[in-house]
């Protein structure tokens, strides 16, 4: 009976039913796992990157670079938010004309070439030219309102980005110690050597935007950028200048190639004024030429000339050789192994004391008080002195000057070397030397950084650092300084033009012949040069000036020597020294 | 068997009044209405407050971006005035005021003591001939002889009767009155 078929039969079993069903949903179940594989196994990124793009915005946070100051916290190098002004020439096009002059009389860019820039153009590449630079390194505020201000006027086309500005407010002031940046990286002086520790970490962050603002709940994820680490020099950013107006008068007036002035505390080798002539001006530093770019009074070799002989008495002094009223016969000129010595000013045989020696300068004088020296002793005394050292103040390129090994030492080699022949030292060096007669002896290693600081290459440098290193005693400094007194004096000296009214003044004059870079030999020209301290009896600066190759055939005493005594007048000034007030040295110089 | 014999025996009319039957169900009287409308308010609550609480976050958000917007300008602008002032402080711009407003250099430093009114180092007048003086621009770069040529001085001798029609009141005319001009811009 039809009736009675079971409904079954039409539907099929229950179970095959089950069984398909579910293979049908285990097949649709493993396409989406292997859809599921796909997207997250594979490439996870690609999708995540391309979910990203949608609304969400990457932004650098840049590190504020740290500032390079004076002991004072002036700034010498400051960094500020810069903005570049960019153009599209498809949309300056139209008002290129009044755009060019609006920007000139803004942003003082040039009239003719920005208006070339904001014209349709191809680039070079044949295509059309989308994008274009008109200014950069424009303070934000002014670069924000300019580009305000030409959209309320309806120019189209501007747009300002990020560029950040490095700002050097004193000019010219120890420019060629704090160097200078590039586009984007530094490329001299201390901006280069901390770059890592003035430069910072910088940091993004990452959020969703919907029309400008941030998407509440939204994805945001930010790392902070760490700020760099400011940088403290020892300059005194106005004694700093004081002297490069000083000693770029003085090559001025000398119509010399170049000069350096050294200011250093006696007491903590701190050096308070590096200045450098010819300079430049940090903020434009392509206008100058390229070797001005520098620190001659680092980089630079010289002979010291009479200077040394400062070296060469205190270490006969400290040996106990000689006194400052060793009595030497002077004779008008002195045949040594086949070349003959003479003195810069002609003389027959005079009798001079040891002080006379030095106060008049004379070569033969000195050689043949440094006679008493055994092979080797001065040797060891100018490397204590710091000579053939760099002194690792932190600049780069330092030469470390040239003292001759002692296997290549000859008794003629010596002699030269007695009065500054033969060896080279560069400026800091050589101020550092005579900075240890001032300091009763004691050699303070110079800084040139306040605290500490760790140079690109590792080196921690600064007045934490530095290191004191007894050369000779105390009395033989005391002597020395004696001596150099009588240089300044106007009766017997040759530089009574350093003297300080009121003051006891201590110096040393020195004219070195130089060598030329070409033939390697003395070529004609001089190196002048001043080194001195005051008070005499309690010293607070050690100054030394540098003058190469003065055309005006003036020497250490009538070129460097006024240039020392204004730096000095000043400094003593600025810095409230009052004159000492004891007696002057009056130490016999001829018997 | 022997457990039904221990349940006591009850009357026949207890045990058919206890027995379970079907109630018919009880219909409720409260109608759909206060339910649905129950429901829908919180839903519309629950979405307009959502709405709200989204908008006022939004509102919140504009702000924060017009603030931090605000602070960036402000920040800016602080830098640029540190900057303008530290280029205030430039020492060589020091000086060229101070030299505009005809100051001049100290000589060398002296110091006076109160105490004893004794004077330590050796004062001078400032100005005098013992103050220094310094050049704090540098000098103008030396031309090549091929742009700086020697002046090329003609001398003319003045016509003779030349001078006599010149009357001072055309003022140019008269060298006499020029030289005074000149001094007078000079004592000025």
């Amino acid at each position: 009976m039809p009736a009675t078929t079971p409904r079954g039969t039409r539907r099929g079993s229950p179970q095959l039913r089950l069984r398909i069903g579910f293979v049908v949903i285990a097949m649709v179940l493993s396409v989406f796992g292997a859809r599921l594989v796909q997207l997250q196994g594979i490439d996870p990124n690609s999708y995540a990157e391309m979910a990203a793009a949608e609304g969400l915005v990457e932004v650098d946070l840049p590190a504020t670079r740290g500032q390079i100051m004076d002991r004072n916290g002036e700034p010498l190098a400051d960094s500020i938010d810069g903005m570049m002004v960019v153009a599209d020439p498809r949309l300056t096009d139209d008002d290129a004309a009044d755009l060019a002059a609006f920007l000139y009389r803004k942003l003082g860019v040039d009239y003719v070439s920005t208006l070339a820039k904001l014209r349709a153009h191809q680039t070079e590449q044949g295509v059309e030219a989308r994008f274009e630079y008109i200014a950069r390194r424009v303070p934000a505020t002014i670069a924000t309102e300019v580009v305000e201000e030409a959209d309320s006027k309806g120019y189209q086309g501007l747009d300002t980005r990020r560029d950040p500005l490095r700002d050097y407010p004193a000019g010219d002031v120890a420019a060629n110690l704090v160097g200078f940046m590039g586009t984007d990286e530094p490329l001299a002086g201390l901006e280069r050597t901390f770059d890592k520790e003035l430069s910072g970490v910088d940091g993004s962050t990452r959020y969703e935007v919907g029309s400008g603002n941030r998407l509440p709940l939204g994805e945001s994820t930010i790392t902070e950028p760490v700020d760099g680490k400011d940088l403290r020099t020892t300059l005194d950013t106005k004694l700093q200048w004081y002297a490069q107006r000083v000693i770029r008068e003085t090559v001025e007036n000398a119509r010399a190639e170049s000069g350096f002035a050294i200011v250093m505390d006696s007491r903590t080798g701190e050096l308070l004024a590096v200045a450098d002539d010819p300079t430049y001006d940090p903020n434009e530093p392509t206008a100058s030429a390229k070797a001005d770019l520098g620190s001659r009074a680092l980089q630079d070799v010289y002979e010291p000339g009479s200077v040394q002989k400062v070296l060469t008495a205190s270490s006969l002094l400290d040996l106990g050789l000689v006194t400052p009223r060793t009595k030497i016969v002077v004779p008008s000129d002195l045949p040594r192994d086949g070349r003959v010595i003479h003195d810069w000013f002609t003389h027959g045989t005079i009798r001079l004391t040891l002080t006379g020696a030095i106060a008049q300068s004379s070569n033969i004088g000195t050689v043949l008080a440094a006679d008493r020296f055994k092979d080797g002793q001065l040797f060891r005394y100018l490397r204590q002195f710091g000579l053939g050292k760099p002194t690792r103040i932190g600049v780069r390129g330092e030469t470390k000057g040239l003292l001759p090994r002692l296997s290549e030492w000859t008794s003629q080699l010596e002699d030269r070397i007695d009065f500054g022949q033969s060896l080279s030292v560069n400026g800091v060096q050589m101020a550092a030397a005579v900075n240890t007669i001032a300091n009763g002896g004691v050699r303070v290693s110079p800084s040139l950084i306040k605290g500490s600081a760790t140079s690109d290459d590792g080196r921690p440098v600064g007045t934490d650092h530095a290191t004191h290193t007894r050369v000779v005693s105390e009395q033989a400094a005391k002597q020395t300084a004696l001596m150099m007194e009588r240089v300044v004096d106007p009766d017997v000296g040759v530089a009574p033009g350093a003297a300080v009214p009121g003051y006891r003044v201590a110096g040393k004059t020195g004219t070195a012949q130089r060598v030329g870079e070409e033939c390697g030999c003395y070529d004609g020209t001089f190196t002048v040069s001043f080194a001195g301290f005051a008070p005499a009896d309690d010293p607070r600066f050690t100054i030394y000036v540098v003058v190469q190759n003065p055309r005006n055939g003036g020497g250490g005493g009538s070129v460097a020597g006024p240039a020392f005594a204004k730096i000095m007048s000043y400094a003593l000034r600025r810095y409230g020294v009052p004159p000492t007030g004891t007696q002057p040295s009056r130490l016999p110089v001829e018997w | 068997m022997q457990v039904r014999s221990r349940i006591p025996r009850l009357a026949g009319a207890a045990v058919e009044r206890a027995r379970l039957t079907v109630v018919p169900r009880r219909r409720r009287a409260a109608g759909r209405a206060p339910f649905l409308a129950l429901v829908t308010m919180v839903l519309l609550g629950g979405v307009v407050g959502l709405l709200l609480f989204n908008t006022s976050m939004q509102q919140a958000s504009f702000a924060t971006t017009g603030l931090e917007q605000q602070a960036t300008r402000l920040a800016a602008r602080q830098q640029s005035l540190e900057m303008e002032l530290d280029r205030l402080r430039n020492p060589q711009r020091i000086a060229a005021a101070a030299k505009r407003l005809g100051m001049v250099q100290a000589c060398s430093p002296a110091f006076l003591r109160l105490g004893t009114g004794e004077v330590s180092g050796v004062p001078c007048a400032g100005g005098g001939p013992d103050s220094p003086s310094l050049r704090i621009n540098p000098l103008p770069p030396s031309k090549p002889a091929i742009l700086n040529p020697p002046p090329n001085v003609v001398t003319v001798d003045p016509p003779a009767s030349a001078g006599e029609n010149s009357q001072a009141d055309t003022g140019r005319g008269n060298p006499d009155r020029d030289a005074r001009d000149g001094r007078k811009k000079n004592n000025r």
